[in-house]
């Protein structure tokens, strides 16, 4: 069907194999997070409140969070450095390795570094980065996109991934998903030993201890931290949370949202650079915090979306995620927290992103399953609303304009002539006035007969009927 | 997002909605009759047309300011407003304390005090008329859409247990109950491809089990649905919860008495 | 960019942001975080033990108990060369290379894959979620204690056993480095099948002694 809108017309191309992956996958992680949630508490709703009433404070207070993790994080020997954007990120990275006269990065799975492109940049600059998240991998080894936070390869079955590795030289054709995971392994384990910088992200930075956590299940984070010398963490401003007892609630919530586990296998806290006495582990630990548009966020009403803890759930369950997976979304963050965020971290490029906040029904699933209990329907509306006011057109396109429907509803006398003539047709929202609004409904959809005024007729005789019994 | 102590009374005004204005009388018929039938005296104040929402939902929020504007002048005084569709309450409770978030301390007012008057048909019946349980006899299986505007409202859970309490009703389990019907107001024009394959996945769902008829408490999801299911040639029989619930009166081996609470 | 700058620009935007009704810290209970898989605050050592072994079982983890075990786990899996701490040496050592396994108390990177166990002290376990504390002091080599394909972690009469996942938290301490690992490695990236050993262990032990 003829569509004006990106992501409709995405899902609408997407081939029935990926389309079914998506779904399916996205069911799965559905079902299984409801059932380790109420395996686990019997009201896990007020933990989700809990813990967006805890983040939510900390980003009216971020500015002496952040202080007080900088402090730990110098008194802990780790050095810490500020990007107010991807370039200044990229740039400070190359730096802290020029520095060290390191080429070889091995970077756990971040998507603040897909967020400021940092692949590119150090291979651009004679460096090597190599993804170690298994899904990470593959999508580097295809110059692809990751589709989903959490699991980055949803879109992609098991034989491409073996045509993939073939291509690659990591072996003969095998679509076996054991081989296909042994293979990586061997071929990782030399670029970890390799790597003379591990690159990690952050799940949560407590600003009481300047702890930083990092949960992974394949262990890569905890080998990307294991025979290199350098340890840099890249982390966005909002990631952190008040007091180290905060960070139980968070673990227990985001496994569970995110994958439907009671604990991801490997929970790391992070205080420092290794030990003296331990034989192996960076001996120098760099973190950088990243500003790259947050702090224009925190400044405005969207500021909710940044306590978004990556965990996936809401595009698990999102009907429109679920039609048309996170390639549709045009950008690192993909359902309805990359239709909320995307917009916002392309400044500049708003209008570019502003069809996102539109690929919704506002059903208002995604509210219902965030651990930090953000308002994203609302946001959505906050964006369509500003879309509008700035006139941008990729956002209204395939809309009807509905002044002339306004105008008809605060008009009572126009409203209920219309109602008896019948000419409501014209106006009421489902058969929206456009022609082009009119065919997208009725291609799929029959409307039941008009019968407008019907109601009104019956209630009148209703309570005249009344009244003369009452008499 | 629902305000506390929401006023409560036997003297009501009915919010027509304007789809049952539009195409679905006899949903608006029957909770006028229902609600008499509980006690109710209803009064439907005439100048009302529509609640705003679909101007709010597409992000005219200008244009959702002048239709809400006209809905504030038009349902004045202080008896509870009673509606038959949980997405139209919604819209009270949020959409019009959202549209005015940067109006006049009069616009704000206004939003709040209707906001703590409204109340979804379902929702007054079980948590503000205090009935638990319904009189009378409807002879089916059920598949009830949870209409997703009824998020974070009482008004599911409510239709739930009256219907349940219902001798001869059988409400079924369906797969993915929390999915969307794929309406969504100007969405459905605006992304037609996404909405009718999520509307398909609905039905699909809602008929696999077998039932007898689909329950909805809003209209708007049922224009969807039977809108796609006629036109797929697999059409169903489909009712509104407060049509059902009279029905149930009316089945009553005895004379349908008037339900006090 | 400098830290003053960069802290700056987020204090003006917080600033702009002002909420006339400000958030407060909640204050939680451990009771509330915790879940309903944990032992009952009161368990004796015995029944928190079982607790453990119930979770850490459910995550894919094994349970042993006693060095003869240990050896015919080790010999099962044709693992018969191996990564032991150092300071393990003492009640593991003989035992072991008496069955014909044999040892070495550093991991030699170029060798990598030589190593097909590894056996280290756990610090602690947590038997809410079936964890097992590893920290700097009580393994001195990270690799040893990831590399290998089987990882054993030694209970002893010093291993810190704690209810739930708060009580481990609380204990963290000035520790530079702590993993909780919760079962073996593991992925359900390639169409949501699992599969375990990705980059750490395939093989996660409990040995009790
Ligand atoms: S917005 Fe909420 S549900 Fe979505 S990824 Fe972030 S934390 Fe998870």
């Amino acid at each position: 069907m003829k569509t004006s809108q990106p992501i409709d017309a995405f899902g609408r191309d997407l081939s029935q194999e990926v389309k079914e992956s998506v779904y399916s996958s996205s069911k799965a992680k559905y079902d299984k997070r409801i059932g380790a949630l109420n395996a686990g508490y019997i009201a896990p709703d007020s933990l989700r409140k809990l813990a967006g009433q805890i983040k939510q404070h900390t980003l009216e207070n971020l500015p002496s969070y952040l202080e007080s993790a900088i402090g730990k994080l110098e008194a802990n020997g780790a050095k810490v450095h500020y990007a107010k954007d991807g370039e200044e990120a990229n740039a400070t990275i190359l730096g802290i390795m020029n520095a060290a006269g390191a080429t070889k990065l091995i970077k756990s799975k971040s998507m603040v570094s897909e967020e400021i492109h940092l692949n590119a940049f150090l291979e651009n600059n004679g460096c090597e980065s190599v993804e170690s998240d298994l899904g990470e991998f593959i999508v580097q080894l295809d110059h692809d996109m990751p589709s989903h936070i959490v699991t980055p390869i949803v879109h992609k079955n098991r034989q491409q991934i073996a045509t993939t590795f073939e291509k690659m030289g990591l072996g003969d054709y095998n679509d076996d998903p054991t081989t296909i995971t042994r293979r990586a392994r061997t071929y990782l384990r030399k670029k970890y030993l390799e790597a003379e910088v591990g690159l990690t992200g952050a799940n949560f930075v407590s600003a009481e201890s300047g702890r930083i956590v990092l949960v992974t299940n394949e262990g890569n984070a905890r080998f990307s931290i294991c025979a290199n010398r350098i340890h840099i963490v890249l982390v966005g401003i909002e990631k952190l949370v008040p007091r180290d007892k905060d960070l139980a609630l968070f673990l227990n919530l985001l496994a569970r949202s995110a994958t439907g586990q009671q604990l991801t296998v490997y929970t790391q806290f992070i205080n420092g650079p290794k030990a003296p006495d331990q034989i192996d582990g960076p001996g120098e630990m760099h973190v950088v915090f990243l500003d790259n548009g947050r702090s224009e966020i925190l400044a405005g009403e969207f500021q909710s979306i940044l306590r978004c803890i990556r965990c996936g759930a809401c595009l698990n369950v999102c009907p429109v995620y679920r039609q048309t997976s996170g390639h549709a979304y045009r950008a690192v963050y993909p359902g309805p927290v990359g239709a909320v965020l995307s917009p916002l971290l392309a400044g500049k490029r708003y209008p570019e992103f502003a069809d996102l906040p539109k690929a919704s029904s506002l059903c208002g699933a995604c509210n219902e399953v965030c651990p930090v209990d953000i308002p994203l329907p609302e946001l959505l509306l906050r964006h369509r609303n500003k879309s509008k006011l700035e006139h941008i057109q990729k956002a209204s396109a395939g809309t009807p304009p509905l002044g002339g429907w306004a105008v008809l509803c605060s008009t009572p006398s126009m409203w209920k002539s219309t109602l008896t003539l019948g000419k409501v047709m014209d106006y009421v929202p489902m058969k929206l006035v456009p022609v082009p609004a009119v065919q997208a409904w009725t291609q799929t959809r029959t409307l039941p007969p008009f019968r407008g005024g019907k109601f009104r007729g019956w209630y009148k005789e209703h309570r005249k009927h009344d009244s003369g019994n009452n008499q | 997002m629902i305000p506390a102590n929401r006023i409560v009374g036997k003297q009501v005004q009915f919010m027509i909605t304007c789809l049952c204005d539009t195409f679905y009388d006899h949903v608006a018929q029957a909770s006028v009759e229902l609600l008499e039938q509980v006690g109710c005296l209803v009064d439907v104040p005439d100048g009302q047309t529509c609640c705003g929402q679909p101007a709010f939902n597409a992000g005219d929020w200008e244009s959702a300011r002048k239709v809400i504007r006209h809905t504030l002048r038009t349902f004045t005084g202080d008896q509870p407003i009673i509606i038959p569709s949980g997405s139209c309450a919604h819209m009270v409770f949020h959409g019009y304390q959202l549209v005015f978030e940067n109006g006049t301390d009069a616009e704000k007012e206004a939003a709040r005090t209707l906001a703590g008057r409204t109340w979804e048909i379902c929702d007054f019946l079980v948590n503000g008329l205090g009935i638990q349980t319904w009189h009378g006899r409807f002879d089916g299986k059920i598949s009830l859409h949870r209409s997703c505007h009824t998020r974070g409202s009482n008004t599911y859970s409510a239709a739930l247990q009256l219907l349940r309490s219902i001798d001869g009703v059988e409400i079924l389990e369906f797969d993915e109950s929390e999915q969307c019907c794929g309406f969504g107001g100007t969405f459905s024009v605006a992304y037609p491809n996404t909405s009718a394959a999520m509307g398909t996945l609905k039905i699909d769902k809602l008929t696999a089990v077998k039932p007898d008829l689909i329950g909805a408490v809003d209209m708007a999801c049922m224009l969807h649905l039977s809108g796609l299911a006629e036109k797929q040639k697999r059409p169903f029989r489909k009712m509104h919860v407060v049509e059902i619930l009279l029905q149930a009166l009316r089945n009553a081996p005895t004379n349908p008495p008037v339900i006090h609470s | 960019m400098d830290q003053q700058c960069f802290l700056d620009n987020i204090r003006a935007a917080v600033a702009r942001n002002a909420k006339p009704s400000p958030t407060p810290l909640p204050e939680w209970d451990p009771a509330m975080v915790t879940s309903q898989l944990a032992p009952d605050t009161d368990s004796d050592s015995a029944s928190l033990w079982e607790t453990f072994c119930q979770r850490f079982r459910a995550v894919n983890g094994q349970t042993i108990e006693g060095i003869g075990p240990l050896i015919a786990l080790l010999l099962n899996a044709d693992a018969k060369h191996g990564y032991l701490a150092p300071e393990l040496n003492g009640p593991l050592a003989g035992p072991l290379q008496n069955a014909g396994i044999t040892l070495e108390s550093a991991i030699d990177t170029t060798r990598i894959d030589d190593y097909a166990f590894g056996i280290t002290r756990a610090a602690g376990i947590i038997a809410e979620t079936g964890s097992v504390v590893i920290n700097e002091s009580s393994t001195p080599s990270r690799l040893g204690a990831l590399a290998p394909w089987i990882h054993v972690t030694l209970i002893d009469a010093n291993t810190k056993v704690f209810a739930t996942l708060v009580d481990a938290i609380k204990d963290l301490g000035d520790e530079p480095y702590v993993v909780f690992a919760t079962g073996p490695s593991k992925t359900a990236d390639v169409e949501g099948i699992l599969i375990e050993g990705v980059h750490g262990p395939g093989m996660q032990i409990c040995l009790r002694l």
